[in-house]
Formats: C-alpha cells, sequence, structure tokens
C-alpha cells in the first residue's frame, strides 16, 4: 500500500512543507489544524522543518532594522522645522 | 506604534502626535527611527531604486506632516504613515511607468518551498516522505544560532530574495507589522500575503541550513 503514510498522518511530509507558515499564522480551519498536528507529532523531519522556518522568521526579527542615514534625517528634520517655523 | 521594531504602543499614538505638533525634536526622533525602516520598505517594494525609495519617503514625510494636524487616531500612527508612504510610492510607479509589482502579482503555484528532490517518489515506500530528515536547530549551540556571521547570512538572503518576497519579510518578520497591515499597505490578499511570506522564510531557511548543515 504505497500511500500508507499519507492516509495515516494525514498530510505527506511534501505538503506540510508547504502548510508550515499557514501554521504558524494560525490561518488553518480546526480540522487542518488537527491533521497537521498529528503529523508533526509522528514526524521529526517535519517538527525539525518547522521549527526551522520559526528560527527563521525569529532570526529575521533579530536583524538590526536599515538605519536611516544620517543625510535623509537631516532632510527630514531640515523639513519638520520648516514646516514647524511656518 | 510599530510592534517590535517601533517600539512604542497605540495608546501612546495621541501623546505623540500633539508632541510633534507642538514642535518637540525628541518626538521627531522617536518616529522617523522608529518608522523609517518600514517606510523604506514599503517604499521600496513598488519602486525600482533606493534613491527612488528615499524620495518618497521624503515626499510622504512632507504629507505626514501636512496631515498631522487632521490625524484622528482611527488608525494607529504607523498605519496611517506607511499608507501615505505606499500611495505615494504607488504613484511614483505609475510615473514611471512601471507595471505595479503587487497588483501584476501571479503566484506561480509550481514553486516549492523545498526542492522535489528531498521527497521519496510516487513508486517509493513513504510517498511524498523525507528522504532524509532536516537537523534539528534546537541542538545548534546558542553562540552558532546567533553569531554575527549567522545574522549576515539573513540579511544577505533577504537582501537577494525577489522583489515582493523580499518585501514581504521585510515588512512581516524584520520590521514587525501584522499581516494586515501588509495586506493593506501592499493591497494583497491574506492568502498571498501568507504565500509571499512562507516562500521568502523558506529561501531562507534553505540558505542557513547549508549554512549550518556545512
Amino acid at each position: 500500500m504505497a500511500d500508507s503514510r499519507r492516509v495515516e498522518h494525514g498530510y505527506a511530509c511534501e505538503e506540510v512543507v508547504q502548510l508550515a507558515s499557514e501554521y504558524l499564522e494560525g490561518a488553518m480551519t480546526p480540522e487542518q489544524m488537527t491533521r497537521f498536528e498529528l503529523h508533526l507529532n509522528l514526524c521529526d523531519g517535519c517538527s525539525s522543518f518547522l521549527e526551522q522556518i520559526r528560527t527563521t522568521a525569529e532570526l529575521a526579527t533579530s536583524l538590526s532594522v536599515e538605519q536611516i542615514p544620517d543625510e535623509m534625517k537631516t532632510k527630514l528634520l531640515a523639513a519638520f522645522r520648516d514646516w514647524k517655523g511656518e | 506604534m510599530l510592534g517590535p521594531a517601533g517600539g512604542v504602543d497605540v495608546a501612546d499614538d495621541t501623546t505623540l502626535v500633539a508632541r510633534l505638533l507642538d514642535g518637540e525634536e525628541s518626538a521627531f526622533e522617536q518616529v522617523v527611527a522608529g518608522l523609517y525602516p518600514a517606510m523604506f520598505a514599503v517604499a521600496r517594494g513598488y519602486v525600482r531604486t533606493r534613491s527612488v525609495a528615499e524620495e518618497v519617503v521624503q515626499e510622504a514625510w512632507l504629507g505626514v506632516l501636512k496631515g498631522l494636524e487632521g490625524f484622528e487616531g482611527r488608525a494607529k500612527l504607523s498605519t496611517w504613515v506607511l499608507q501615505i508612504v505606499a500611495n505615494i510610492a504607488r504613484d511614483r510607479a505609475v510615473r514611471e511607468a512601471r507595471s505595479l509589482p503587487f497588483s501584476s502579482l501571479e503566484l506561480d503555484d509550481a514553486e516549492p518551498v523545498v526542492e522535489p528532490e528531498r521527497f521519496r517518489g510516487a513508486d517509493e515506500p513513504y510517498p511524498g516522505g523525507w528522504r532524509s530528515f532536516p537537523t534539528d536547530w534546537r541542538t545548534l549551540p546558542e553562540e552558532r544560532l546567533l553569531a554575527r556571521e549567522t545574522l549576515d547570512l539573513v540579511d544577505r538572503a533577504i537582501k537577494e530574495l525577489p522583489e515582493v518576497q523580499r518585501t514581504v519579510i521585510t515588512l512581516r518578520d524584520v520590521t514587525g507589522c501584522s499581516a494586515a497591515e501588509v495586506c493593506e499597505l501592499l493591497e494583497i490578499s491574506e492568502g498571498n500575503q501568507r504565500v509571499l511570506l512562507h516562500r521568502a522564510r523558506a529561501r531562507v531557511r534553505a540558505r542557513l541550513e547549508r549554512h549550518f548543515d556545512g
């Protein structure tokens, strides 16, 4: 029975990787979520994959955001002072 | 204002606006430093070059100052400011005779987030299952995970993403905008927003995997 894993776990690993952000974003129906979590509980590979996606998002969050260049800040501040002076 | 990156609460918006109206430069600092990354990311999502994106931010800032007295606090200050940036960037893209990157968005359903070779074929046992499992990054030492080298790699990987993916991951994960804000700013559906975010994260993940697994 070639498709046993799919039937047993609801989703194949190939599908789980496509759905990881749907899951993390809370965009699944309760039924999809149950199937997804059932698969995760039984599959170390997909648990690791999900964790990797979560870590990737966290690393992106810890990047220092694009700082405002000094020249730009000077221009915006000048506009602010002009506006205030009007 | 913005969540993680802006570090300012919605409740502070009214006070902040009042301080701006009083011409307080510390309020200017707070708003500009907090919102610049997201303002720039929104602008950059629509226009071709960094320098045009910077012009859009400047023009938007004038628009913010002009409209500030009329700001009624119905939306968050950050949302309102970013909306102004998006409107100006969109006009600018039209003037540049550029097709709007997000309106002409056609998501290719076939783009896999993990190389298909990583999974077993239909004629093998456990079709669609991993050939070999991804490694568990929870076992990595924290100093490796959070090393400067790792963060630089994430930064580079994001910069090299296709434009629409880069804009979405920057707004969501780097500057901390909500999904709803991103959909509104870029005029995309929730579904498309999630697909772009997921593809972006998946591409960055693949780079990290090559880095960690060596």
